[in-house]
Parts: C-alpha cells; sequence; structure tokens
C-alpha cells in the first residue's frame, strides 16, 4: 500500500491493541493480529457479503452485534470476539444454517468412529450425511461445528429435494447441500467475470442458479472451477478425485498448457493428483487458473492410454522392451545418420532444460543443425523479432493489463487461448477502462469492449496498416516523417475497403490510443498466425513508435505453449543458437564449439517443414520427435523415426521406436511465459517407473554413443549450464542496447498465401501436440463446437485456423 | 420479436439497473412471458448478466418464463386449500399433465401456476382453469375436468 495515503490506526480486539491502516474491517484486523473469528460467505479480496452473520461481533458503544467482516474500524475501538453470548448467538445461527442441510453426521457422537465402515455406501447418489459426501473432512461447516461444539440442532432437517445434477462436464452439483453463502455467485461474477449463476427465486425457494436453469454449458460456464475451489460444502465437486478423500500433500508448481504459466496448486493422495485446486482448510483466495490448468492435469497424467513402457515396432507390430533395449537399438540406428540428414522436432511444452539438451545432442553429437519446434507460425522470424523487441521495450506483465486505462485487443480468441489475459481485460473493463477489440467476428470479449471492430477475414494487416496511416498524418515526428514519403500515392480508401472497416471507426481508436496514457496492445493469433506475420509485426512497433509512449505503452504478443520464447532461448530453433546467437554467424559457431567443447556443424538448419519436405529427396533420413507432428505422406519414407511422447498418435504409425515421456507435472524444470519470466516446474508425482524425461533418454543415448558433455545427474544441472552461458534474468541486455527498433513499413497491400505446405489444426487444447478434446471426453463435451467453430470463423482463414510446423 | 423488444428498450433510457423490472413488464405484457431470447437482449443492453436478470425477475412473481399454454391451470396453495389436501392435487396434476408449476406443456395445451389464496376458502380444495373455478376437487374430478380443456 501507499504509504503517504493511508493512516494507522488502533483498536482493541480481545484485549489486544493492535494497528491497522484506515479501511481496515474489524476481521482483517482481527485476522492481521492472529485472532480467529469464524466466518462462513467471506472471501478474501472481494467485497464483503455479510449474509451468514457467523462473524459478528462485540463492540464497545455499538449496538447489536455487527457482522466483522463488513464493519470497518475505527480509532479505539473496543471490540470482543468470543464471549459466551456471541458464541451462544452463532451456535444458533449454524444451527438455522444446518437446519437445510443433511446434519445427522455432523452431531453423531460416534462421528469420528463411523468413516472407516462407510467406504461402499459413499457414492449413493443423494447426501444424506458427510458419510455420503465429497467434501468429508474438508468441510467448514465442519470445522464450525467443531469450534462452536455444536452437538444438537433443534430443528428437523428440511430435505429441499432439489436433484442432483450430474450431466455437468467436470463436476457435480448438490444444492441440496448448499448454504447460500454466495461465495460461488460471486467469484463467478466478480473474479471471473463469467457471470453464470446467481440467486435466483425467491423466499424458501432461494438457489444458486443459471439463467432459465439451464445447464451450466449453455449459460455460459467457462468451467475454470473458480465456484468449486471456493464452495465451503459438497455442494459443488470435482468429478475427478471426488471420493478419493484428503490429499496427503499439497505442491506448487507452474502451469505450462499456454504461455501465461500460472501458478497452480495441485493436490496429491499416494502419488496420484486428487485434483488441482487450494490446499485442503484454504479456500477463500484461490489461486486463479482456467479450464486446461483446473482439470487437465489429472486426467491426462492418469490417463488410461498413456504409453508407460519404450515400445520398438517389429513386423509392424508394437513391442514392449526394456530402455537398455530401446536405447541400444536407436543408438545403432543414430550412428549411421549423423550429419544433416538428421533432425529434431520438439514441443514448446517441453521445458527449457528438456528442449536444451535435445538440440544440444543434435548439434553436437549429431551434428546437425536441423532442430525446431512444432508451431503454428508460418513465419519462424517472428520469435526473433520478439526477442529483438524486448530487449528495446521491457516485456510487459500481466498486471500492466488491469492497471492499463486501454486496452486494445486485435486477432486473439483469448478467452480459450489465454484465460487469464481474458481475465484481466474483463477487469479491467469492469474497473471502466476502454477495452477496443478487433477481429473478424464476435467473441467473448467483444461483450467487453466498448468498441468491437469486425475487420474481414485476412485482413488483419490492412487493418492495421489503415490505423498506422491515419495516425500517422496526425503526427509530424522523425519516424511519421520518413513513413509519409512511403505513403506517398497510398490509396487509403482502397485500403479501408480492403479491410471493411470505416474510416470514422479508424480515427476514433487511433483518438482512443492517443489520449490514453498507458495503452496496452495484445497481439492475438490473427496477428501472429498469418503470413503477414511480420509485417504485422512492424506496422504495431510503428504504432506505438508514434504514439511515444515507449515505457508505458505495451505490446503483447500472445505466444500460445507455454515455453515457447523458453524453448527459443534454449536454442530449438533452425537458425539460431542458444542465446538468440544466429547461426550464421562464425563468431557464434565459435563460440558455441567452445562452450560445449566441440567442432559444430555450420551448415545451416531446416525448418520442421523443410525437415518434412526434404525426406522425399533423402535430404532427410532419421527424424526425433518429442511430442506429435502433423501426419504426412513423406514421413513413411524415413529410414528412422523416434517419437518421445505420452500416447501413441498418428504419426506413430511411422515410428520406429517409442520413447514414453513424463508430463510436467512428474520434472523439475523451468519456462519462460509471455511476461519472459523464469518459471519454475516441480514434480508432484514421481513418472512411472519406465517413463523418463527428454533429457534423461538423450543423456542415456549421448552416453552409449561414447559422447562426453552429457553427465547431467539432475535438471539442476542443465539449468546451471545454460545459466553459465545465458543470461537469463536478461539484466545485462536491458542496460546494453537501447536504439530504436529499425521498423519499415512495407506499404504495399498485396494478397500473400500461407508459406507452409503442412497445416495442422491450431488448436489451444493440446499438450505435447496431444489433443485434449479427443484424449478427455469432458473437454470434448464443453469445446467440440467451440473449437471446430472457431478456426473456421477465425481470422485468416486456412491460416489463422491451422499452423504449421 | 426482436424488434418488439428494441422498442421496448429504446423507451428505457438510461441503461440503469432501476429500468430493468418496468422492461421486464413490458416484455411480459407484450409477449405473455420472458423468453430466454428477450432477456439475451435485455442482457446486453443493460450489460447485466442473464442470470441476474433472471435472478430478479424469479423474486417477483408476477414474471412467467415459459409461453403461456391455450389453457391456465391455476391450483390453490393458501391454507385453507392446504388442508384440504391442495398440494396432493398439485402432486396429482403434475403427474398428469407432466410440468411443475410455472411451466407450459410441449403441446402447449396448459400452463401451471400455483396460487395462494383466490378468496373462496370454503370450497377448498379449489383450481381455477381460464378464470373459472372449481370446487372441492378431487384427483378423480379433475381428470375428467381436464378432458374438457382441449
Ligand atoms: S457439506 Fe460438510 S457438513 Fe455437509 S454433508 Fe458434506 S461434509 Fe457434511
Ligand atoms: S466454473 Fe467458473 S464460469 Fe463456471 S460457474 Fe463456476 S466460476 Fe462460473
Ligand atoms: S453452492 Fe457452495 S459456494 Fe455456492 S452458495 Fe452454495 S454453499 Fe455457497
Ligand atoms: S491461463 Fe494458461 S497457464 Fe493459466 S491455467 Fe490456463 S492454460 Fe494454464
Ligand atoms: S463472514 Fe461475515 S457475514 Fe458471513
Ligand atoms: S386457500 Fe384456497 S381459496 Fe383460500
Amino acid at each position: 500500500m501507499n504509504k503517504k495515503t493511508t493512516q494507522n490506526i488502533s483498536v482493541q480486539i480481545d484485549g489486544k491493541t493492535i494497528n491497522a491502516p484506515v479501511g481496515t474491517t474489524v476481521l482483517q484486523a482481527a485476522q492481521k493480529a492472529g485472532i480467529y473469528i469464524p466466518t462462513l460467505c467471506y472471501l478474501e479480496n472481494i467485497k464483503p457479503y455479510g449474509g451468514c452473520r457467523l462473524c459478528i461481533v462485540e463492540i464497545k458503544n455499538m449496538r447489536a452485534y455487527p457482522t466483522a467482516c463488513t464493519t470497518p474500524i475505527a480509532q479505539d475501538m473496543e471490540i470482543s470476539t468470543k464471549t459466551p453470548e456471541l458464541q451462544k448467538l452463532r451456535r444458533e445461527i449454524l444451527e438455522l444454517i444446518l437446519s437445510e442441510h443433511p446434519y445427522t453426521c455432523l452431531i453423531c457422537i460416534d462421528k469420528n468412529n463411523c468413516n472407516e465402515f462407510m467406504t461402499t455406501t459413499r457414492k449413493v447418489s443423494v447426501t444424506t450425511g458427510c458419510n455420503f459426501c465429497a467434501n468429508n473432512g474438508n468441510c467448514e461447516l465442519q470445522d464450525l461445528v467443531e469450534y462452536l461444539e455444536l452437538t444438537e440442532i433443534k430443528y428437523p432437517w428440511a430435505y429441499k429435494e432439489i436433484k442432483p445434477e450430474k450431466n455437468n462436464p467436470f463436476y457435480d452439483i448438490d444444492y441440496n447441500l448448499c448454504i447460500l453463502c454466495g461465495r460461488c455467485v460471486r467469484i463467478c461474477n466478480e473474479v471471473r467475470y463469467s457471470e453464470v449463476l446467481d440467486f435466483v427465486q425467491r423466499g424458501n425457494s432461494v438457489i444458486v442458479g443459471t439463467a432459465f436453469g439451464e445447464s451450466q454449458k449453455d449459460a455460459g460456464c467457462e468451467f475454470c472451477g473458480a465456484c468449486i475451489d471456493v464452495c465451503p460444502t459438497g455442494s459443488l465437486s470435482e468429478k475427478m478425485g471426488k471420493w478419493v478423500g484428503i490429499p496427503d500433500k499439497s505442491i506448487e508448481t507452474t502451469c505450462v498448457f499456454c504461455s501465461v504459466g500460472c501458478k497452480m496448486n495441485i493436490n496429491i493422495k499416494d502419488n496420484r493428483i486428487v485434483n488441482v485446486g487450494p490446499k485442503p482448510g484454504n479456500r477463500t483466495n484461490p489461486l486463479q487458473l482456467c479450464v486446461r490448468g483446473k482439470f487437465v492435469p489429472g486426467d491426462i497424467m492418469f490417463h488410461p492410454e498413456r504409453i508407460t513402457t519404450p515400445l520398438i515396432k517389429k513386423e509392424n507390430k508394437w513391442i514392449e522392451v526394456s530402455w537398455d533395449e530401446a536405447i541400444n537399438f536407436t543408438v545403432n540406428k543414430l550412428e549411421q545418420y549423423r550429419g544433416n540428414q538428421f533432425g529434431v522436432i520438439s514441443s514448446a511444452h517441453e521445458s527449457l532444460e528438456n528442449n536444451y539438451v535435445l538440440q544440444k545432442f543434435s548439434r553436437k553429437l549429431m551434428k546437425s543443425n536441423n532442430v525446431d519446434l512444432v508451431s503454428s507460425f508460418p513465419d519462424k522470424n517472428i520469435i526473433k523479432k520478439i526477442h529483438e523487441y524486448y530487449t528495446h521495450h521491457k516485456p510487459a506483465n500481466i498486471e500492466n493489463i488491469t492497471n492499463a486505462d486501454t486496452i486494445f485487443v486485435i486477432g486473439s480468441q483469448t478467452n480459450l487461448s489465454h484465460p487469464i489475459i481474458e481475465n484481466r481485460i474483463r477487469k479491467a473493463a469492469k474497473n471502466g477502462k476502454k477495452i477496443i477489440v478487433a477481429n473478424t467476428h464476435d467473441t467473448r470479449t467483444s461483450y467487453f469492449a466498448e468498441q468491437n471492430i469486425l475487420y474481414k477475414q485476412g485482413e488483419e494487416h490492412t487493418f492495421l496498416l489503415s490505423l498506422l496511416f491515419v495516425l500517422n498524418n496526425k503526427d509530424s515526428g522523425k519516424l511519421s516523417n520518413e513513413l509519409k514519403q512511403e505513403f506517398n500515392n497510398f490509396d487509403i480508401e482502397k485500403v479501408f475497403k480492403h479491410c471493411g472497416v470505416s474510416r470514422q471507426d479508424i480515427e476514433k481508436i487511433v483518438k482512443s490510443l492517443l489520449n490514453s496514457k498507458n495503452p496496452v496492445i495484445i497481439a492475438g493469433d490473427g496477428i501472429l498466425i498469418n503470413p503477414y506475420s511480420i509485417f504485422n509485426f512492424n506496422t504495431l512497433v510503428n504504432i506505438q513508435t508514434i504514439l511515444k509512449k515507449p515505457e508505458t505503452c505495451k505490446i503483447i504478443f500472445l505466444l500460445n505453449e507455454g515455453n515457447f520464447y523458453g524453448s527459443t532461448i534454449a536454442g530449438l530453433h533452425p537458425d539460431l543458437l542458444p542465446g538468440f546467437d544466429e547461426l550464421a554467424s562464425e563468431k557464434n559457431i565459435k563460440k558455441w564449439s567452445d562452450n560445449w567443447k566441440t567442432d559444430l556443424n555450420n551448415t545451416k538448419g531446416l525448418s520442421g517443414n523443410e525437415m518434412v519436405n526434404n525426406i522425399a529427396k533423402d535430404g532427410i533420413t532419421a527424424l526425433f520427435v518429442v511430442g506429435d507432428i502433423p501426419a504426412h505422406p513423406n514421413l513413411a519414407k524415413l529410414k528412422f523415426l523416434v517419437q518421445q511422447n505420452m500416447f501413441l498418435t498418428e504419426l506413430s504409425e511411422h515410428v520406429h521406436v517409442f520413447f514414453p515421456i513424463t508430463g510436467f507435472t512428474e520434472t523439475n524444470g523451468h519456462i519462460i511465459n509471455l511476461e519472459r519470466k523464469l518459471k519454475e516446474i516441480i514434480p508432484v508425482t514421481a513418472p512411472a517407473k519406465d517413463v523418463k524425461t527428454v533429457w534423461e533418454t538423450i543423456s542415456n543415448l549421448a552416453r552409449a554413443m561414447q559422447e562426453k558433455g552429457f553427465d547431467y545427474k539432475k535438471p539442476e544441472d542443465i539449468f546451471s549450464e545454460i545459466n553459465s552461458f545465458i543470461d537469463l534474468s536478461f539484466a545485462t541486455e536491458e542496460k546494453a542496447k537501447k536504439e530504436i527498433l529499425p521498423v519499415r513499413a512495407d506499404v504495399s497491400v498485396k494478397k500473400k498465401k500461407l508459406p507452409v505446405e503442412i497445416i495442422s489444426e491450431n488448436n489451444y487444447f493440446n499438450y505435447l501436440g496431444n489433443d485434449l478434446l479427443e484424449l478427455i471426453p469432458d473437454m470434448e463435451d464443453i469445446l467440440g463446437e467451440v473449437v471446430s467453430g472457431s478456426s473456421s470463423g477465425s481470422s485468416s482463414g486456412s491460416s489463422s485456423g491451422s499452423g504449421s510446423i | 420479436m426482436k424488434d418488439t423488444i428494441d422498442a421496448i428498450l429504446k423507451k428505457h433510457i438510461p441503461k440503469e439497473k432501476g429500468n430493468l423490472i418496468p422492461v421486464l413488464q413490458s416484455v411480459q405484457k407484450k409477449k405473455g412471458y420472458i423468453s430466454p431470447e428477450s432477456v439475451n437482449r435485455i442482457s446486453n443492453y443493460f450489460r447485466i448478466s442473464r442470470s441476474s436478470i433472471y435472478g430478479v425477475a424469479t423474486f417477483y412473481s408476477q414474471f412467467r418464463f415459459n409461453p403461456p399454454g391455450r389453457h391456465s391451470i391455476k391450483i390453490c396453495l393458501g391454507t385453507a386449500c392446504h388442508v384440504q389436501g391442495g398440494d396432493f392435487i398439485l402432486k396429482a396434476l403434475q403427474a398428469e399433465i407432466g410440468i411443475s408449476p410455472g411451466e407450459t406443456t410441449d403441446d402447449m395445451r396448459f400452463d401451471l401456476d400455483r396460487v395462494a389464496c383466490l378468496g373462496c376458502c370454503a370450497l377448498a380444495p379449489v383450481v381455477m382453469i381460464n378464470n373459472k373455478i372449481h370446487s372441492r376437487m378431487s384427483v378423480i374430478k379433475l381428470k375428467e375436468l381436464l378432458n374438457k380443456y382441449e
């Protein structure tokens, strides 16, 4: 908090003197001093609701019993929190709450012994007591009954006769257990802005519900699971892990599904994921995740189809083999294909460490610079551009979005691709900030927009160009004067027509941007996965430069997979050695040859696309694929194909050796997210015995091939090696370069096609190339139409709805 | 449909929450009920979530959320009728026509609502169909009665 504006006042709570800033509530002051006041409806960081009245306190010279969660402190207040009178009232309040709740187990004298004998009856469909409830043992009502020593309830139990809902994806609802605390309603509306839930009906029938009693999905639920996380009762419960019981461990790690890199807490029992969610008993301020972070890890890591032993294909059949056998088999083959005929294609879901070792193996041992990531970017240079940009402009952090006064979102389906970014956009909108959304079609973000622009399909570049033109005309700086030369004889009316956006609308955007003190521009897939990606990039940077707000105007480039930037800095790029060092420079070849004590091949590397194309000409004879690449007829012609993945995929048909791979919850490592922050991933469960990480697999191969420099014992060894060569804190770089980015606006408006041959669905819902919709039926349920619908309706037709390797 | 709602919305400026109830009342008057489509339109206009509009609307007993049927059945559950087995009649009726209070049958033949007291407690239990009072109801009488309404 800001020191100048906050003034401390002192109050007495239970005789203890406490200093707290003006505006603090009695509850917060008490919590700060370690004094417990029971609560039920209170949620940290959300406007207090004052609904349950369990937090009542006595305040000297104040009548009645104010609720601690809604009452602000005042100088010299004398507050008591636990008088016998208060405890008695609280017991009565709790009794009333419980009169509509299956309370029998709560007050049963045998409750502690009962658990172990009841395990099977627990799965009955109607919850008639704690022993039939998924919340048992991690329940705020149980805690309160214990705390208030409630041993009997004078009212008969009034069963609400509400049909439990078991048909929703991912979670079950049984409002018979609901105590109307309103936490789910508030988190859904005030934190997630999904606006699915509210109190409906009146009088005795009041209940939480959706409009017209629609299913969660029809009502627009985004399955973020926030409501489940905060529910104090068993009313909302995750299907997975429902009857597993109380977790024995909770571990925090980082989600790698998208480049936000959210912190996630995973609860575990007996080396199994119980769920992703708050630690038991820790509901009021859970970490915010999206459907992928919340529900995918548990489902995918223990998926029944997961491959857990190495496989070798013999006579078109998969044979399970030992690691030794698989390694020996692979080594014998690889020995024959050293040099430019070998290639590696990996996934940006893999860690810095894994991808570093992988490319080092290819370059140092296999003497091939053919290394690439599966990506949807038609132009590999875009990541280089973004990196260059970062060396001049400090990358934005996510909270820049919340604090911006104007947010301009272009070509992004943010609610699907980066839901936590979407969340910050919505938060800004709710705080009255100006949101401008531009896309080919309406998105969920449009609902929050002050200005919603629809441009024609595939016309991102002309849209941006017209913005630049109009903005440029209002400026007379050095750059804009140069640009004016280029714009000479430029037919702006034609460009307006091209993109389908009127001059008026463009003027309005320009005005908003000029008036803004700290705009944030968010560039999504429509901009980056586009034949004009570099053009779009340049145009955006020009716009930013002309706005003359280099420190306060931020552009956020929405890379998809969690570790795209990190994997590139690790060296998984055909033109770039680790640290974004250009392969084309002899100096860099020498530097990395010295680093790795070897003589590196200086032949230009092939991109994934080129590798697959070159198979036909026998340019490429062996490939090592981590994850998956789109099926292509050429792949059948490979002499040797290795795949390391969690599941067999279409590609596996052509594979000769298959290594099972660890998931991100089973290994140590790092990723670099879209804020360019280094984030740690931490193992939460041990992988199956025969499942190994990429670095273990590669180190085994390298050792069997008698190569030095791969004696890693643990991921930390790899990390310190990377760190000794590359400054991952980026501290030196920011000091070093400060000149203006060289930008050139190519003002010709020609039609371009995507320069790709291998097209794959650009699906945010994949992990290591495995389709989550295929693997998780509930995911298919909620997204089946959305994903196929969005790719057909998305920005550049075949370009943005698709990708290449 | 869309035009009617738009016309109603246009009359209610500013776009404030306070205007929500009057809009809902006008929609109900014009359309006979509040449909999901109307709520969508209202939601976009006022920028209030659909669930919260529905929450507000269900708070008042005056709003219906289903199109009216050809015949409206109102079943009395006031004290006298309740004592005389009104809710038993309601259960039987629900089983017979397959809908709950507030709903309309798929064939649009009946809609069903409960009311608190129809003011003729002496005749309890009472059912009203299209404003006509039917007194001293029994399950058998009710079944026969329904046959008269096509
Ligand atoms: S919600 Fe809590 S008190 Fe209620 S049945 Fe479940 S475990 Fe028991
Ligand atoms: S899962 Fe998320 S979007 Fe769905 S109801 Fe719960 S809080 Fe709202
Ligand atoms: S469902 Fe849970 S969180 Fe929501 S009001 Fe009921 S008890 Fe509270
Ligand atoms: S927003 Fe991205 S990083 Fe966060 S939980 Fe979702 S997929 Fe994971
Ligand atoms: S916690 Fe204060 S009223 Fe519920
Ligand atoms: S209670 Fe039914 S008519 Fe009065």
